[in-house]
């Protein structure tokens, strides 16, 4: 498994199963060999090798990236259900293999073409043109992995595990960009060097009540807790038009 | 059930209140042998700064994860891959770890940033030169081969590209072929045994009428010409023989790369298809199976116990399949014969046999031992192979601490935080 998302309004964890082409949801205290309570899978899903996903529990849906989309599912659906909401076509440059949503904000991040990250409106839907796109040399981007992000700063966190197939590639970092980036810009703040100890970060979660985050690393098969409270900063949230829902 | 079994793998640690054994808390430093690694770190650009400071906490296993075991009765000679440090570990077929002992050393090991190792799943020994060969998984997608003398962090004597996810591994020695599974999508793939870089495969099963669904251990009954798969369950329908379309000619492929260094994958997109979650199963083929053919027997069912069967064996001299069944704790032992839901002839499971997620098997058909590598407690466990129930395992090869429970982190792709009982989550 790639994701693991905690739902902590209905105390359930959810994650991807890209073999058989579905997603499970467990209760949250789930324990050995428990079985989901939820699952969607079937025809109607569209799904394909789901890889990765974020949950908006304030909106109440379930984001996925595919190959060339995003697909919108309610937060409690169960079974072969089509998605309510697919963000897809040659104007979206979704390349899809990783997303974070901000149910804040009414953005989320998704991964696009020529290493890119793209910034949509939560809302988006067809084939709509990113609000931000953050490429170029400045980003210092090689790969995407697993992104979380933090409403209140507007922040955005993102795994970044070098070149693809390299033992121990040279450029691997955290690195984090605010949603209203735009353009080849450099990430706002990173976590690298030889203090940190990192090699190959696979994926990141953030825990803002203990100002903490939390990435593990393929290359050390390890988790490492960093306590960074530099980046735990607010910013006055963008008003919410009347018209959302 | 498969779907249960998933959730077995699915690692909670808790942040708050863990045993001392998962959490090391760096007060002093990160280890030396990682500090020394990033001292060439590039230098980053920012806006607001870079955050280069020790972790404040570090979960991390110190201790092998044994993830497939070979022997070579002939020369004494017991080869694990260690998917935790990221190693292959020779051991001597006689050694056994005294009780008090912490760990035994291996007579060598094999490992570093030149090995083109990482999540290693499979292996096996050639028994005339004595090479190892060994597949990744979901990291690298090639298959390095060391001679009898590599040792240390050396680059492999040979390369062979192969598809993202190959797992299980073995060989026809009177063919000179050899065999892997891939994960997913579903498949067996036979190259020539002497194939290296880009050399195209002699054939491939796969299809929705294989039954593949997420196979692993491998195994061939030359005796009977048969190939036995263990298939975890997850399986993909793609309406016939196609699971793929070829993208382009294997030459045209191999034309756009300059070295296996940089070999990715098959030339294929994989098609959609239609997800499912089946019953784990044991799928027996003729051993040329190629193509969309389907199995000649297929076990499966609740009476056979299967839970995550991972590598597999053939005793042909008796008849009999032997099963490292992850999930459960145990050894399966079923006849070549079996079909269908039957229960195993034979389960060695107990806390007597030390038998703890087994996911690697061999067999010494020589000496008549029977080799189970536990990823559960760093431990290899030597057993008669008429071995049955809970029995106390002849030898013991212990690479950690005994009475400790491995942490069994492996290619941690994702992690998570409960924030209503404050525990990271950590699915493998």
């Amino acid at each position: 498994m790639h994701d693991i998302r905690y739902n902590a309004v209905d105390d359930e964890i959810l994650v991807p199963n890209p073999f058989s082409n579905a997603i499970l949801t467990f209760r949250g205290g789930a324990n050995g060999q428990e079985a989901p309570v939820r699952i969607i899978q079937g025809p109607n899903t569209e799904l394909n090798g789901p890889d990765r996903l974020d949950i908006d529990v304030v909106h109440r849906e379930i984001f996925v990236p595919g190959r060339g989309n995003v697909l919108v599912f309610p937060l409690d659906a169960n079974g072969d259900v089509r998605p309510k909401r697919a963000v897809r076509g040659p104007d979206t440059q979704i390349a899809g293999s990783s997303i974070a949503v901000d149910p804040l904000n009414n953005m989320f991040a998704v991964t696009g073409r020529d290493r890119s990250i793209l910034v949509f409106d939560r809302l988006a839907n067809g084939n709509v043109k990113p609000l931000h796109v953050i490429r170029g040399p400045n980003t210092q981007i090689d790969r995407i992995n697993q992104m979380a992000i933090y409403p209140a700063g507007k922040l955005l966190v993102v795994a970044m595990p070098g070149v693809q197939g390299a033992m121990e590639p040279p450029r691997v970092f955290v690195g984090m960009w605010s949603l209203d980036d735009d353009g080849d810009i450099a990430p706002k703040w990173t976590i690298t060097g030889k203090q940190t100890g990192l090699k190959k970060p696979f994926a990141v979660a953030l825990n803002p009540d203990h100002k903490e985050l939390y990435v593990t690393d393929m290359r050390l098969n390890g988790v490492m807790t960093f306590a960074v409270p530099e980046i735990f900063q607010p910013v006055a949230p963008a008003p919410v038009p009347a018209n959302r829902h | 059930m498969a779907l249960e079994r998933k959730g077995s793998r699915l690692s909670v640690l808790a942040v708050l209140a863990v045993t001392a054994l998962v959490i090391l808390r760096l007060a002093a430093a990160v280890p030396q042998e990682v500090r020394s690694s990033v001292a060439a770190a590039f230098q980053v650009r920012t806006r607001a700064g870079n955050i280069d400071k020790k972790p404040l906490r570090y979960i991390k296993d110190p201790n092998p994860a044994w993830s497939s075991i070979a022997v070579n009765a002939d020369n004494n000679m017991v080869v694990m891959t260690d998917e935790n440090l990221f190693r292959v570990v020779e051991y001597s077929r006689l050694d056994n770890t005294p009780p008090t002992a912490r760990f035994t050393e291996p007579k060598r090991f094999i490992g570093g940033d030149q090995t083109r190792m990482e999540m290693l799943c499979g292996a096996y020994i050639d028994p005339k030169t004595l090479d190892v060969y060994v597949t990744n998984n979901d990291t690298q997608d090639w298959m390095p081969v060391f001679s009898k003398n590599a040792k240390g962090n050396v680059a492999p004597d040979r390369l062979l590209a192969t598809p993202h996810r190959a797992w299980g591994i073995t060989a026809d020695e009177t063919r000179q072929e050899l065999y892997m599974t891939v994960q997913f999508p579903s498949a067996v793939i036979v190259y020539r045994k002497s194939a290296a870089d880009n050399d195209a495969p002699l054939r491939t099963l796969e299809g929705d009428a294989t039954e593949l669904a997420d196979p692993h251990g491998i195994a061939l009954d030359v005796k009977n010409d048969l190939m036995i798969i263990t298939n975890h369950g997850h399986r993909r329908f793609y309406g016939g023989a196609a699971v793929s379309t070829i993208t382009e000619t294997w030459e045209q492929w191999i034309g756009k790369t300059s070295g296996a260094g940089e070999l990715n994958s098959l030339p294929r997109q994989y098609l959609p298809g239609l997800g499912k979650f089946e019953m784990p199963s044991i799928n027996i083929y003729a051993r040329s199976a190629s193509g969309n053919t389907p199995p000649v027997r297929v076990i499966k069912g609740p009476k056979t116990q299967l839970n995550w069967p991972s590598h597999v064996a053939v005793d042909e001299g008796r008849g009999e399949i032997f099963v490292a069944n992850d999930a459960d704790d145990s050894i399966l032992i079923f006849r070549t014969s079996d079909s269908g839901d039957v229960a195993p002839t034979r389960v060695i499971q107990g806390p007597k046999t030390r038998v703890k997620n087994p996911t690697g098997l061999s067999l010494d058909i020589k000496n008549g031992e029977l080799w189970v590598a536990n990823m559960g407690n760093f431990a290899a466990t030597v057993f008669p192979i008429t071995a049955n129930g809970d029995v106390a395992p002849l030898r013991v090869i212990r690479g950690g601490p005994a009475n400790q429970v491995a942490l069994m982190i492996g290619n941690p792709g994702a992690v998570g935080y409960d924030s209503k009982r404050q525990q990271i989550l950590v699915p493998n």
